[in-house]
């Protein structure tokens, strides 16, 4: 009975974090509850793992009421040059 | 106040969800032992009243609340706070209720007394051990996918840690998320500390410095 799906997710990253790249995977067949994103940003620069977290948390609070399950993966874009290659399928 | 009957659902659910700890007997009108623990109630209700509210319902009357709780034998008495069952007494044990009934009015008065917020109950329920886990279930049973793998991954560190249900604090499951600010569960910390959750736990073992965080 969720409202949000992973466009709106996307979006919402993308406006508060300005992000370089932003994932968001809808593992719930659509249902809306449980959602997997990848997150690319300046803001993460500097920053602990806690506090990347917490950054993205806030930008959703309100989204992350609805939503049951929520997993992230944080990077700064020097962190996701690293990644990046062997990002794909996960799980 | 004496001890109430409830009539209905709706009754029922608004005892239980209020601040003041409710003391619930499941009862049946054939069992003659029920006769007995309520006037047990009604005697405790006289003492300590003003700390706790005392109620009966007729188990077969609300099969689901009766299903929900177990009750498997009447006389049952359950305790409440706050929506959640605290604590429990099957059958008829008249001196487990009368003191289970007396610690939660005592713990009441002392609440009120020392200004104990829930602020303050957190900070201690976070120092619980050095690595206190907050999940949904337990670590023999735990209740969503996230908490299972958290449990499965803490194991696999040998590191001793407690848990506590969140599922059956809801003070504690709101609260903490405010007090750590941070939405979601399982929550980990380490000294006091908050670490992370899952994702974070998950991200520190691939990068191989998990044990070390967890030890801090």
């Amino acid at each position: 009975m969720s409202q949000f799906n992973a466009m709106t997710l996307v979006h919402k990253l993308k406006e508060q974090l300005n992000t370089q790249y932003v994932n968001v995977e809808d593992e719930s067949d659509g249902c809306g509850a449980k959602f997997s994103a990848t997150i690319v940003s300046e803001q993460f620069v500097g920053k602990s793992l806690l506090e990347k977290h917490r950054l993205v948390n806030k930008a959703l609070a309100e989204e992350l009421k609805e939503i049951h399950a929520f997993s992230q993966k944080t990077y700064t874009p020097e962190e996701w040059e690293k990644v990046k290659p062997q990002e794909e399928p996960e799980e | 106040m004496p001890v109430v009957t409830v009539g209905n659902a709706e009754e029922y659910q608004k005892f239980i969800n209020a601040d003041k700890t409710t003391v619930a007997l499941f009862e049946a009108d054939w069992a003659e032992q029920c006769a007995q623990v309520k006037d047990v109630l009604g005697d405790l209700s006289k003492i300590i009243g003003d700390k706790l509210q005392f109620i009966n319902l007729n188990a077969e009357n609300f099969p689901e609340i009766s299903m929900k709780h177990q009750i498997e034998a009447v006389p049952t008495v359950i305790f409440f706070t706050k929506g959640s069952a605290v604590d429990r007494v099957d059958g008829v044990d008249i001196a487990a209720i009368s003191s289970k009934s007396k610690k939660l009015a005592e713990s009441a008065s002392s609440a009120a007394a020392t200004g104990q917020t829930l602020e303050d109950r957190l900070k201690a329920l976070i120092n619980t051990a050095p690595l206190m886990i907050f999940m949904k279930g337990d670590r023999n049973a735990p209740r969503c996918g996230f908490s299972k793998q958290l449990i499965a991954i803490v194991n696999d560190t040998k590191l001793p840690y407690e848990t506590f249900d969140i599922l059956g604090d809801e003070e504690v499951r709101q609260g903490l998320k405010t007090y750590s600010d941070w939405p979601t569960y399982p929550q980990v910390y380490v000294k006091g500390e908050l670490i992370g959750g899952l994702d974070i736990v998950k991200e520190l073992l691939a990068n191989k410095e998990l044990e070390a965080a967890l030890k801090a």
